[in-house]
């Protein structure tokens, strides 16, 4: 394989998180000490000082900003600070790009990358597009909001109405989804959500936006999570195996815009798609790897049906073949492409992502909940529906 | 019934938006149509996705339409819309554009549940919100569309 140029270069030797909450249920705590236990937890992991971090990353607009961190840790360096565009859990992937890529021009030795989520503090999700926070309506939902257009839900129901009328994919193949993650988080002690769910109580779950119904809608959660980033050279003397980054990307396809979220412009396929396509073909292309290689996948689970199309984006099946692809068994975890292997943001906790990137990072270490044997190259799929999202490889 | 349910928000005017919502006001659909190369676009943006003029016009268009997807909304995510679920929400794609494929979100007003399909041809409608203004939206043809 050719390679990408960042790769070998930094890896992942840390990582930590706080308890998982219902959402609201940490509010007295607060966005900015539940990061700060997170960073704590993850610097621990990796054996760091805290005060040793001298870069930086996050995404979404987080609120526990970085001059903060650096001042509240002593930082004895603060060298670099990036944030990601994106809404949601979109640039999570980006902000492991900027911190990778700080690690390996130099410009920082050793960068975290944090997500605090705390809902009873800092106000629901959503609810700008509801317009209820007051101000009026952010210009672009001014074309969906007045209509009762206004929560992800319903704007991802209509990328999977399209997708079942186009490509013939069923309600069946969004519960397999539900079922399958469910699973993998019946074995997971952390998770929130871990009683068994079938088929039929998928379907009997109440409906939210037709063809969504509460089993395809992740749960709400207060979390943070954090990952240590260093240059792989340094890793080899740290305390735990390091997870490398071997490639990262960020992006979306043509004409784009807010996404699904208030954007219908773009093209057909890119409508009926998580609208990873093109952060896919640049991270295969990149790396030289292929998604054959990928022994395991976080796909940004938000929603059922965008998982599906996640998989069809990144190539692990042809485009309208991914109802087709999980109903033959291939996610499951002695399928082709163990998907989700400690719940994801179904069944798991809802952390914008963070908790995809730290079960990638412990499948590679081999000491997930539910391990795929010998696992090399982990695919973590960004936050879909909105654009800029982002994709990251790791390996061994 | 209507479309613009009580308690919803209105549409938050600016320079770059305000002629679509008036012109809706006074019984037209007008989209931004490029000062150069003539193409369609929505909703409104400074540059020309086709030819990147800044130069643009409102235009009026034919207002037939084909729905392109929808979904009937159960969950009352706005308290304003306890009484109204389950209502529709659609993207339509419209006629007689130039350019890409010109899209809406509106609802589909007139419309049976099982009759609500992709592909179903429908008509502009207009919905007061009040101060002139009002939301387009989507009634089923009645003859079809050509």
């Amino acid at each position: 394989m050719s390679g990408d140029w960042l790769a070998g270069k930094a890896a992942i030797v840390g990582i930590g998180h706080t308890a998982f909450g219902r959402r609201g249920e940490f509010a007295e705590r607060g966005t900015f000490a539940m990061a700060c236990e997170a960073v704590v937890t993850a610097c621990a992991d990796a054996g760091i000082d805290p005060s040793d971090v001298d870069g930086w990353s996050s995404y979404s607009d987080d609120a526990a900003a970085a001059n903060q961190l650096a001042m509240t840790f002593g930082a004895k360096r603060f060298r670099y600070a990036a944030m990601a565009w994106g809404g949601g859990g979109s640039g999570i992937c980006g902000a492991f790009l900027n911190a990778a890529m700080a690690v390996a021009t130099g410009q920082a030795d050793c960068v975290v990358v944090s997500r605090s989520i705390c809902q009873g503090e800092g106000g629901r999700f959503g609810q700008a597009l509801a317009g209820v926070g007051g101000g009026g309506l952010p210009a672009p939902f001014s074309f969906s909001s007045p209509y009762g257009l206004m929560s992800p839900a319903q704007m991802f129901a209509l990328a999977a109405r399209r997708h079942m009328h186009r490509f013939g994919t069923t309600v069946d193949h969004f519960g397999e989804i539900a079922v399958n993650t469910r699973r993998m988080a019946s074995t997971n002690p952390a998770a929130r959500f871990r009683e068994p769910m079938t088929m039929a109580d998928h379907h009997a779950s109440r409906p939210i936006a037709d063809p969504l119904r509460l089993f395809d809608c992740c749960m709400e959660s207060d979390v943070a999570a954090a990952c240590v980033l260093t240059s792989v050279d340094r890793a080899a003397d740290l305390r735990r195996p390091p997870a490398r980054v071997a490639s990262a990307t960020m992006g979306g396809p043509y004409r784009y815009g807010e996404g699904l979220l208030a954007g219908h412009q773009m093209a057909d396929d890119d409508f009926a798609s998580a609208g990873q396509r093109t952060v896919a073909d640049d991270l295969w292309g990149k790396s030289g790897i292929r998604p054959g290689d990928v022994d395991a996948a976080m796909i940004y689970d938000h929603f059922t049906p965008m998982v599906l199309m996640g998989l069809e984006d990144f190539g692990f099946c042809a485009k309208g073949e991914g109802g087709a692809f999980v109903a033959d068994g291939h996610i499951r975890l002695d399928g082709s492409l163990p998907l989700n292997t400690s719940g994801g943001n179904l069944s798991e906790v809802y952390s914008h992502g963070m908790t995809h990137v730290i079960e990638a990072v412990r499948q590679l270490r081999g000491d997930a909940v539910n391990q795929v044997p010998d696992a090399e190259v982990v695919l973590v799929g960004g936050g879909t529906g909105t654009s800029p999202t982002s994709a990251l490889l790791l390996t061994r | 019934m209507s479309a613009h349910r009580p308690g919803l928000p209105a549409p938050t005017l600016s320079v770059l938006t305000d002629g679509y919502w008036k012109a809706a006001g006074e019984g037209r659909l007008a989209l931004q149509r490029c000062g150069r190369c003539g193409a369609h676009r929505h909703p409104p943006t400074a540059a020309c996705y086709r030819c990147q003029s800044l130069d643009w016009a409102w235009d009026d268009v034919v207002g037939t339409a084909t729905v392109f997807t929808y979904t009937w909304v159960e969950h009352p995510v706005h308290p304003a819309t306890v009484d109204y679920v389950p209502f529709n929400v659609a993207v339509v794609e419209l006629d007689d554009t130039e350019g890409e494929p010109v899209r809406l979100a509106t609802a589909i007003l007139g419309v049976d549940r099982d009759a609500l399909v992709v592909g179903l041809p429908v008509t502009v409608d207009f919905d007061p919100t009040g101060d002139g203004v009002a939301l387009p939206v989507f009634r089923p043809s009645a003859t079809g569309n050509r």
